[in-house]
């Protein structure tokens, strides 16, 4: 009796589509995302070929507490490599916040709650960084500010044109990667906050004007705590982002041996020290959880509050007066600049012979369309729009994107479809915590953990190959999509499905008929996220990639760290350009796009 | 004593005139609803009035100030119009307790923390909210938050108060409750009321006059029984009494000044005007109020019983005549088949003739068919 019982349970429970899709999910999931950090933790404790091997003097495998000893106890060597790159993290992390922050809410403040002009114009162009990689700023300030001074000596466009040479702590080191993180994503507290200030209800601040309490008051009281649970997750998601961001770390660093952790990570596993490398990555993956926990501490807490939307359409905007036109003049030029003056500079420096002179009988098309015989006199490659390699990086990347793009946008849609319709229950929650993981994985950590796996024994065939790239990325990237896809099913009410379950519509029709159809533009923008991430992303292939120039974005950074900035340049404008293209496609043919202004 | 009057206030959104041209005088103590669907201007209004909005046009003025003069530039803030505004969604902020809400106000005048504390439990006392005084917004339900509301609102004593669709939001036994407590305060604290609702029956209870509008144009301002005994146009009449009045078709075959000749349902009937016949384009609609047509055997009117709606104390027969749905209401509770014939009769004085194509009033008075 009892197993009938039981058999009829289960077939109940598996008749629900939800269900059956939260049980692949989570067993997907977990062999995924969950085995690859238990191998990367037992990896912690073991002894690698190489390096570790021959000064350890142990067997391959063997068990060790080694790399512990020699990275956590006050040491020459473990400052140099773990304690140092740890607070430069911190001090990178915490800054990039600050300032984001600043200038984001900033702008977002004048864009919602003033009468600027030239709003939709300003809002626009401000977020078009935070579509560019990070590291394409990291690379315009070492264009602009290098001089003969400091780092490789080679001669920038300042120094170039007005011959002015900044200190080194201004060219490369910490303060850039602040300033260049910084700048990165205060598109994204932009948004955040933009978002926060533009749907609080206006009348909590009319009301209390009516009060009479005045404009510094209302500000200070009202809407500054109102809206600081938001300011504060934007500070921690920067922070987090800062934290794990590698590439802007590996430009503005390597020239003067400054390390933060994520960079210090790929340097140890390229100098055989994986263990430790492992080590650091668990130590990025746990202040994530933890950052995540605290976030979640901060929004939950009992002032929080479910806002009851009220008539806030009718913001009255404070007057900015004389300030107005300056104020709006100087945001047009402040965005326009970071916006369009990194293009300009990419052009300019892949066009010039010698490195570091400007003058128009130094410039080529070399790097562009340069023949391998033309290449061979001057000892390079050939141009990149004629190189067979590139091309072939080209189209790898474009493919991955966009298998990527299908799989995790997919996927993202039907977890926010299954997790919605089983709110509440276990199951439901281990899902959408388990897609969130990935997220508070940094991507080095992240490509340092399936490292772990394809080198481990049972998955050497999964090493350098296409298929694990596509794996890694549809992982990593899934968090976002399963966001979106939770957070728009949120918005259907459950009657819309049921209305057609009456009458006997199949599952599947009703998803392709009546759910995604309704949810059209966040799940175009779910699958749009994705392969713009992937066009850019760096840190999770670089260790992942057969050989450097496997990937466009690997590519340039092997050319970049060779010494051929031209043709990194080139590449970069080259995948700015590309992301560009994708971005406005998409835009125009759906009408969804990577840069919902809130402005305007 | 605060005397409101606004003098040709015209305010457009764009090229959208969201009010036209609005010339009201708002008593001192008086409580006025503003009354209209939605989109007819009645908030826009409340919040020129309040000066969260500034008029296109136009000149207001609080107790003989001058608060808003667009020919002059005059635009006094909000917080020196000496008002309090009672918000639709409450906007009570979800990062103070109870208690620092309603003081929020006091504080920003500078009141000593003693006074303070004196005035806010005499507001939590006066609103039955003691109990919830160190609680948080998002912990109350819509009726506390309401009342949080109020009492934040209250605590400066402010001589005008405002009020957008403040017991939209409560459940339909809770605004019962509250339209009574509103009244109450009301004469309680000897200040002028201005409301702005869409619930007609609610502007008939509450105020001393209402104010009702249309696309941003005023149709009436006149005390609650005028408006529905009285309406000015077919749109007045309409908007306000439940069940709606009645509207049948009719022709002016002859007669002038106090009597005329109607045909209406294919017969002819005599109208007897209180005043003389305003001017008119011959087409007429005739409005009969549902308690001036009466179900009666051997009523002039012949129709079928479409369906019957008891609701206890009185039941709301709708009646087919001719084409033309008519709607009874008959004390107690009756039941009629349906389809079953059913005759009516028109009855009392107050039945109100309409320009069919303009839609204004042309005479209120009897009508014998």
């Amino acid at each position: 009796m009892g197993e009938k019982k039981l058999a009829h349970r289960c077939k109940a429970f598996f008749s629900k589509p939800s269900n059956v899709l939260l049980v692949i999910f989570l067993a997907v999931l977990f062999v995924l995302s969950v085995l690859p950090l238990i191998t990367m933790v037992t990896n912690m404790f073991t002894v690698h070929i190489g390096t570790e091997k021959k000064i350890l003097r142990l067997q391959e495998g063997a068990f060790t507490w080694n790399h512990f000893e020699r990275l956590f106890p006050i040491s020459d060597w473990s400052v140099v490599n773990f304690w140092k790159p740890l607070g430069n993290s911190f001090v990178v992390a915490i800054g990039a916040g600050v300032l984001g922050i600043l200038i984001g809410g900033t702008v977002a403040w004048f864009i919602t709650r003033s009468n600027l002009r030239f709003k939709k114009f300003i809002s626009a162009v401000f977020v078009f960084p935070y579509m560019m990689p990070a590291w394409t700023l990291a690379l315009f300030w070492i264009n602009v500010f290098k001089n003969s001074q400091v780092g490789g000596g080679n001669v920038g466009i300042l120094e170039s044109m007005f011959g002015i040479c900044m200190p080194e702590w201004f060219v490369y080191g910490l303060f850039p990667m602040v300033i260049v993180i910084a700048l990165h994503y205060s598109p994204f507290a932009y948004l955040l906050i933009g978002g926060i200030l533009k749907n609080m209800d206006a009348t909590l601040e009319e009301s209390a004007t009516i009060l009479k309490a005045g404009r510094m008051k209302i500000i200070r009281r009202i809407t500054m705590p109102i809206v600081m649970p938001a300011i504060l997750s934007t500070f921690l998601l920067i922070f987090s982002s800062g934290f794990s961001s590698y590439t802007v770390p590996v430009f503005l660093g390597s020239a003067v041996k400054t390390f933060t952790l994520s960079t210090k990570m790929r340097a140890l596993i390229n100098a055989g020290y994986q263990g430790q490398g492992y080590i650091i990555a668990f130590v990025s993956i746990a202040l994530g959880c933890f950052i995540l926990g605290l976030n979640q501490w901060f929004t939950g807490k009992r002032k929080s509050f479910t806002t009851v939307t009220g008539k806030s359409g009718q913001v009255s905007l404070v007057d900015l007066k004389k300030a107005n036109l300056p104020i709006s003049l100087f945001l047009c030029v402040y965005v326009l600049f970071f916006a369009i003056a990194p293009l300009i500079s990419f052009a300019l420096e892949s066009v010039i012979r010698q490195p570091g002179n400007y003058s128009l009988s130094n410039m080529t098309l070399h790097f562009w369309i340069g023949t391998e015989a033309s290449a061979y006199e001057t000892g390079m490659i050939s141009g990149i729009l004629l190189n067979p390699t590139m091309w072939k990086a080209l189209g790898r990347q474009v493919l991955l994107a966009l298998i990527v793009a299908v799989i995790v946008g997919t996927s993202g849609m039907l977890i926010g479809y299954a997790c919605v319709r089983r709110r509440g229950s276990r199951l439901s929650r281990w899902v959408e915590s388990m897609a969130f993981f990935p997220y508070l994985m940094p991507a080095m950590a992240f490509g340092t953990i399936y490292l772990a796996v394809a080198t481990s024994q049972h998955f050497k065939f999964l090493y350098g190959t296409f298929g694990m790239l596509i794996l890694v990325a549809s992982i990593k990237f899934l968090p976002f999509a399963s966001r979106s896809g939770i957070n728009s099913m949120l918005q259907i009410s459950p009657e819309i499905e049921e209305a057609a379950m009456v009458v006997g519509v199949p599952w599947w029709k009703r998803m392709v008929r009546i759910m995604f159809p309704i949810q059209k533009s966040s799940i175009l923008s779910g699958y749009l996220l994705p392969v713009i991430s992937v066009m850019r992303e760096v840190a999770l292939f670089t260790l992942l990639v057969p050989y450097a120039r496997y990937l466009l974005t690997t590519m340039l950074f092997s050319f970049n760290e060779t010494g051929y900035s031209q043709y990194g340049s080139a590449v970069t404008l080259l995948i700015v350009l590309i992301i560009i293209l994708i971005n406005t496609l998409t835009n125009k043919l759906t009408g969804a796009s990577f840069d919902k202004g809130i402005g305007g | 004593m605060p005397h409101i009057s606004l003098e040709h206030i015209t305010k457009r959104f764009g090229k959208f005139v969201a009010v036209d041209d609005l010339n009201l005088e708002i008593d001192d103590r008086g409580f006025i609803t503003l009354l209209g669907p939605s989109g007819c201007g009645k908030t826009t209004t409340l919040r020129m009035i309040a000066g969260l909005e500034t008029p296109t046009e136009g000149r207001i003025t609080i107790d003989g100030d001058v608060v808003f003069d667009a020919a002059k530039g005059i635009n006094i803030p909000p917080a020196r119009r000496d008002i309090g505004f009672l918000f639709q969604n409450y906007a009570l902020w979800p990062h103070m307790t109870v208690y620092q809400n309603i003081a929020f106000g006091l504080e920003n005048l500078k009141w000593s923390k003693a006074d303070t504390r004196k005035r806010v439990d005499e507001l939590l006392a006066l609103l039955k909210i003691e109990e919830f005084e160190k609680r948080y917004p998002s912990e109350l339900s819509g009726g506390q938050q309401q009342r949080v509301a109020i009492a934040r609102t209250l605590a400066p004593s402010p001589k005008v108060l405002f009020m957008d669709e403040p017991l939209s939001n409560l459940d339909a036994k809770l605004r019962q409750e509250m339209r009574t407590e509103l009244k109450r305060l009301h004469s309680d604290t000897n200040s002028t009321f201005v409301y702005v609702t869409h619930d007609q029956l609610e502007a008939m209870t509450l105020s001393t006059r209402v104010c009702l509008m249309s696309g941003g144009v005023l149709q009436q301002y006149d005390p609650p029984l005028t408006v529905y005994n009285q309406p000015a146009n077919r749109f007045v009449a309409e908007f306000v009494g439940n069940p709606t009045m009645n509207f049948i078709p009719a022709d002016h075959v002859s007669g002038e000044g106090g009597e005329a000749v109607l045909r209406l349902f294919g017969r002819e009937a005599r109208f007897t005007a209180r005043e003389p016949l305003a001017p008119h384009g011959g087409k007429l609609t005739v409005g009969i109020r549902p308690e001036f047509l009466p179900i009666a055997e051997g009523g002039a009117i012949q129709g079928v019983a479409y369906s019957t709606l008891p609701s206890g104390m009185e039941t709301t027969v709708k009646v087919l005549a001719d084409g033309v749905m008519l709607t009874s209401v008959v004390f107690g509770s009756v039941d009629y088949a349906v389809d079953e014939p059913v005759r009516m009769d028109v009855r009392g004085d107050g039945i109100v003739l309409f320009d069919a194509e303009s839609g204004k009033r042309v005479a209120i008075g009897t009508l014998a068919l």
